[in-house]
């Protein structure tokens, strides 16, 4: 049975992203991801906020980087998170992405080395007393903590591209895919499970996980309004290989991602297509949506990820979630 | 103690809503707070009472409609009066809340 997560951005006071994870928790859902981006407000402190007021839900960052925050600092913030939320606590791990690190001045450099290194010394932060490791983008010396960590944490790699997908599939307890259409995520989704394989590990050992841009509505046009900005952004981040998969004209995702670099929002979502909508969004009336991820679940997902924008209105659209799309994959 | 006396104020104002209205009016408030533009202004006691009768309640009981209506009114003042007035026709109750502001 798939199960759903939800995602946050804590792009407004941590009050409003508590509130909502506290109905998400209520309303039947089993994952709760903040997303790590240093412009938003502090994912740790999000999540310390959540874990105090939510009881069964598992929370973690969905995704934070091992360029911006060293793997010996995430180890000892999900080690500290899971003292209060015991057995709930989830780690997701991607490389990041470039702009983001380049207003920091940082270079993503070599990323899968960075995330498949930063996942083995979390793990041995988690079960070592000292840890030594030299690898190629990380080292430590004799790094150890003071306490004990309560439990294992499972780790989720956020995952797009061939080899990263393969490699979450090799060394993840889950893999976050980052796309939402059948296309891709059947693409996806087989490039994990030659990771899985390569790893002597069963399917079942690894919580694929579909993490879409998610918009309901009763009103389909509503819903779709609600997904053109974070589509837009999709669209300007997209490479040339997956916007030809779906047919988009490649010189205006160029336009779409100049026009939003010059802060020119109106023009950038104004170039959205419905194409682009239907290609990077799962977006709809709630029928639509449950086809859309039946089509999804055909792949081998076992968890679907409700990501931002959520709906036009995020607490009626959790609500609608949970009356009308999660009791379907409940029969 | 200043927090104490408005809560009791507001806690008042509470008891004047019908039964019959207490689950629209939470709602409503609920909008109210979650869409205003003003969420900074909330302050952190008052969000902490909220989300710790938020996961314990579905916040349409008493003390529960008594945080909405304290952090509605701080945050979207105008807004919850003219709710209360027009789309929940309460308008004794919003006249007891312009008396506490």
């Amino acid at each position: 049975m798939v199960r759903f997560g939800i995602e946050f951005v804590p792009s407004e006071p941590y009050w409003k992203t508590t509130f909502y994870a506290i109905q998400a928790e209520k309303r039947g859902f089993d994952y709760l991801w903040i997303t790590d981006h240093f412009n938003n407000r502090n994912v740790y402190v999000t999540l310390t906020a959540v874990a105090l007021h939510t009881e069964k839900i598992n929370l973690g960052p969905g995704v934070t980087n091992p360029y911006l925050i060293n793997p010996v600092v995430t180890a000892q913030a999900v080690a500290s998170l899971n003292e209060i939320a015991t057995g709930r606590v989830i780690l997701g791990i991607g490389a990041g992405d470039k702009t983001t690190l380049k207003s920091t001045g940082l270079e993503m450099h070599k990323p899968l080395t960075a995330v498949k290194e930063c996942v083995e010394i979390v793990r041995r932060m988690m079960s070592e007393k000292n840890v030594t490791f030299e690898g190629n983008v990380f080292k430590t010396n004799n790094a150890k903590f003071f306490f004990k960590p309560a439990t294992e944490i499972p780790i989720y790699v956020g995952a797009q591209g061939p080899k990263m997908l393969a490699l979450a599939g090799r060394i993840g307890d889950g893999v976050l895919i980052n796309a939402g259409h059948p296309k891709d995520v059947d693409y996806a989704v087989n490039r994990v499970k030659k990771g899985i394989q390569q790893a002597g590990k069963r399917l079942t050992d690894v919580d694929i996980a579909a993490y879409t841009s998610f918009s309901v509505h009763e009103d389909m046009e509503k819903a779709a309004q609600a997904a053109v900005p974070v589509v837009a952004y999709v669209v300007a981040g997209s490479p040339d290989v997956v916007l030809q998969r779906h047919g988009v004209d490649e010189g205006k995702a160029e336009k779409i991602s100049g026009a939003l670099k010059a802060g020119k929002w109106g023009a950038a979502f104004g170039l959205v297509s419905s194409r682009m909508i239907e290609a990077f969004s799962v977006c709809g009336t709630p029928d639509m949506c449950i086809e859309r991820i039946a089509e999804l679940l055909k792949s081998g997902i076992s968890q679907f990820v409700v990501g931002s924008p959520i709906g036009t209105n995020v607490r009626k659209s959790i609500d609608l979630i949970s009356d009308r799309i999660i009791p379907h994959f409940e029969k | 103690m200043l927090r104490k006396a408005i809560v009791m104020d507001y806690h008042r104002i509470v008891e004047m809503v019908p039964s019959g209205k207490r689950e629209k009016l939470s709602t409503k408030l609920i909008d109210l707070i979650l869409k205003s533009k003003n969420a900074d202004k909330m302050p952190s006691s008052l969000a902490r009472a909220l989300l710790h009768q938020w996961q314990r309640s579905p916040l349409t009981n008493e003390i529960g409609i008594t945080t909405l209506l304290e952090a509605a009114v701080i945050l979207e003042s105008e807004k919850t009066i003219e709710a209360l007035e027009e789309k929940l026709q309460l308008p004794d109750v919003a006249k007891a809340i312009r008396a506490v502001e």
